[in-house]
């Protein structure tokens, strides 16, 4: 993490918030959606795009921090409180998740992560008393920090500053042992081995820290939906954050955030075009497809993402070569071919 | 005595790759470890380095038997190797690796690390560009990733990654092999030079001779899985034996 970094996070942060008060209400809502999404890309991106372990669970983890915030919240603990609390169940989740990982690689463990997806989809709906079943658990709004928290605009700032946190944290987090290590065992589990690494070890921080993250996550998507219902947590969920994290560039540090602007805004973007054409019907059927279509083109062609599009067009403008580092990331890059729908 | 490894055999399926292979390494020794392609040399490396773990045999380092501990154990003992391929490891930097070669000697498993998070490692930088990339020229490189180097320069940072662990014993397979002559000079010299400095013990895997003769105190020729010679430079070039199955001569 240098000054660089978070000069860079504080900026985007503010601008953020910025447009938040400017656009009004539904500038705020967009806004609000945009940062828990970056959030919740940050936190798969440390998984997928660092440590190689490809996860299809992130739906159901980010639903694990609604509910847990969400109860905690209605029994009358303070918000922040109730989102640390969601950040704590959300790592000891996925360290659950991460087990298979200890024995499975690559696709194996990713199709280990798809049945603890439906698992915990089954239990939001069979969890009667913590979750309220299909129904959905109603949230009232929390109080953070002793202020109400009634509306978007008021969520704001609390998913703003978690976003400044969690993406330095990461970046913080790459610079240190534990964060070298998840970029070698990305690129080769006997290669950590040999050198020293404790595979196991390092995957299970990786799935610690990342989970909490995605728990924190998750209790702003309560806080905000005043629901968590179990059609809010399903794999097309996990498809999204997916998306996010190879559109913007998996393994790079703006990537989850770019990703989840991206991926949160192109379909307000077609609602409105779609709305002034009269053909609205027609392009939301079209988002699934396009988001589809997208993952697999930035897969072939910049693995990267938009981060590396948008570097590589900075760089040739102020006569650069682009330099050799912009590639595909090993096991990482051996993504979901698509969206499983 | 610092290792005795003996007896030390492992077959994969019908192919006995190592079989009852016997070395002696002292302090501030350089043995060299010589066969044709096939004979079981970095087999018997993985073996002492716990990346396989052999059906029979011991290896006694100081008294502690090696064979049965994982890598991260046996650098935390002071055991490290380099490798034969080098890897090319993407988004990390000649110091990162150096850095990453210098943690492993640290234990983990209590979640210590957690306090690099807050801890300052300017001071380790400053260490490892001095006493180890340096002496590799490695310093001009230090901050550039890993993967825009040669094959060569690529070598020498895994050889400053095991060395970053302080290592008493060393164990390089071929660290001159695919390298210019000029690399393969300094990269013997750089091996020369850590025995002087830090008298370890060091076991050598070379097919490039020149190399083996100018470095190497000792050298042990590997035949078929098995020891077949063992002995000075100048006696191993002299013997008909080796000369017949490894130097190729009738
Ligand atoms: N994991 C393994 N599974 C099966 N066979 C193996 C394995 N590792 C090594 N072998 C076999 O063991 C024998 C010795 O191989 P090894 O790599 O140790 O030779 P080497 O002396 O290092 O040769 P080179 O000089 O080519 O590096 C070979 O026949 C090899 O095919
Ligand atoms: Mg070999």
């Amino acid at each position: 993490m240098s000054t660089r970094h978070i000069a860079i996070a504080i900026g985007v942060a503010v601008v953020m918030a910025v447009l938040a008060v400017v656009l009004g209400r539904y500038g705020a809502y967009l806004v609000n959606a945009v940062a828990i999404a970056a959030i919740g890309a940050l936190s798969l991106n440390l998984l997928i795009g660092y440590c190689g372990q490809i996860s299809f669970a992130q739906g159901a983890l980010l639903g694990v921090g609604a509910y847990t915030a969400g109860n905690l919240g209605n029994a009358g603990l303070d918000g922040a409180v109730a989102i640390l609390g969601a950040g704590v169940l959300g790592a000891l989740v996925s360290a659950l998740i991460g087990l298979p990982a200890m024995r499975l690689r690559g696709l194996y463990f990713a199709i280990a992560t798809l049945a603890a997806q439906a698992i915990l989809e089954y239990l939001f709906k069979i969890l009667d008393p913590l979750t309220n079943g299909v129904s959905g658990l109603v949230i009232k709004p929390p109080s953070i920090f002793g202020i109400p928290m009634t509306s978007d605009e008021s969520l704001v700032l609390p998913s703003l500053v978690l976003l400044v946190i969690a993406w330095l944290v990461v970046s913080r987090l790459l610079r240190t042992d534990l964060g070298r290590a998840f970029l070698v065992v990305r690129e080769s589990e006997i290669v950590a081995k040999g050198m020293g690494i404790d595979v196991g070890h390092t995957k299970l921080w990786a799935f610690l820290i990342g989970g909490f993250i995605a728990g924190m996550a998750g209790a702003l998507i309560g806080f905000a939906n005043r629901l968590a219902s179990p059609e809010a947590f399903t794999l097309d969920l996990s498809a999204d954050y997916i998306a996010m994290i190879i559109i913007g560039g998996l393994g790079t540090w703006p990537g989850p955030i770019i990703g989840a602007a991206f991926v949160v805004l192109l379909p307000e973007v077609i609602q409105r075009v779609g709305e002034a054409a009269g053909i609205s019907d027609i392009l939301s059927a079209l988002r699934e497809l396009a988001f589809g279509l997208l993952i697999i083109l930035f897969l072939i062609f910049e693995p990267r993402g938009l981060t590396a599009l948008l570097s590589r067009i900075k760089l040739r403008r102020i006569g650069v070569v682009p330099p050799a580092g912009l590639r595909a990331t090993g096991e990482g890059s051996q993504s979901p071919e698509g969206r499983s729908r | 005595m610092a290792l005795t490894a003996s007896d030390v055999t492992i077959h994969f399926g019908g192919v006995v790759a190592v079989n009852g292979m016997a070395l002696d390494v002292m302090p501030g020794e350089i043995v060299g470890l010589i066969g044709p392609n096939g004979a079981g040399k970095t087999t018997f490396i993985n073996c002492l380095s716990g990346t396989y773990r052999p059906n029979t045999g011991t290896a006694l380092w100081q008294g502690d038997e090696l064979i049965g501990l994982s890598p991260s154990a046996l650098l935390r003992k002071g055991v490290a190797r380099t490798f034969q391929n080098v890897a090319s490891l993407h988004d990390l930097t000649v110091l990162d690796i150096a850095k990453l070669g210098a943690g492993v000697r640290r234990d983990r498993r209590t979640g210590g690390h957690l306090l690099d998070f807050f801890r300052s490692d300017r001071a380790l930088e400053e260490l490892l560009m001095e006493s180890i990339l340096a002496p590799l020229e490695l310093n001009d490189v230090a901050h550039k990733p890993i993967q825009t180097l040669s094959y060569g320069r690529r070598k020498a940072v895994d050889l400053a990654r095991a060395l970053a662990g302080d290592p008493q014993l060393l164990l390089l397979d071929e660290p001159v092999a695919g390298l210019t002559s000029h690399e393969g000079m300094a990269m013997a010299a750089a091996v020369r030079d850590v025995r002087d400095r830090h008298g370890c013990a060091v076991i050598m895997v070379e097919h490039k001779m020149d190399v083996v003769m100018s470095t190497c105190d000792r050298v042990a020729v590997m035949a078929a899985g098995s020891k077949i010679f063992e002995g000075r430079p100048a006696e191993v070039q002299a013997d008909p034996e080796v000369r017949r199955v490894y130097l190729g001569e009738p």
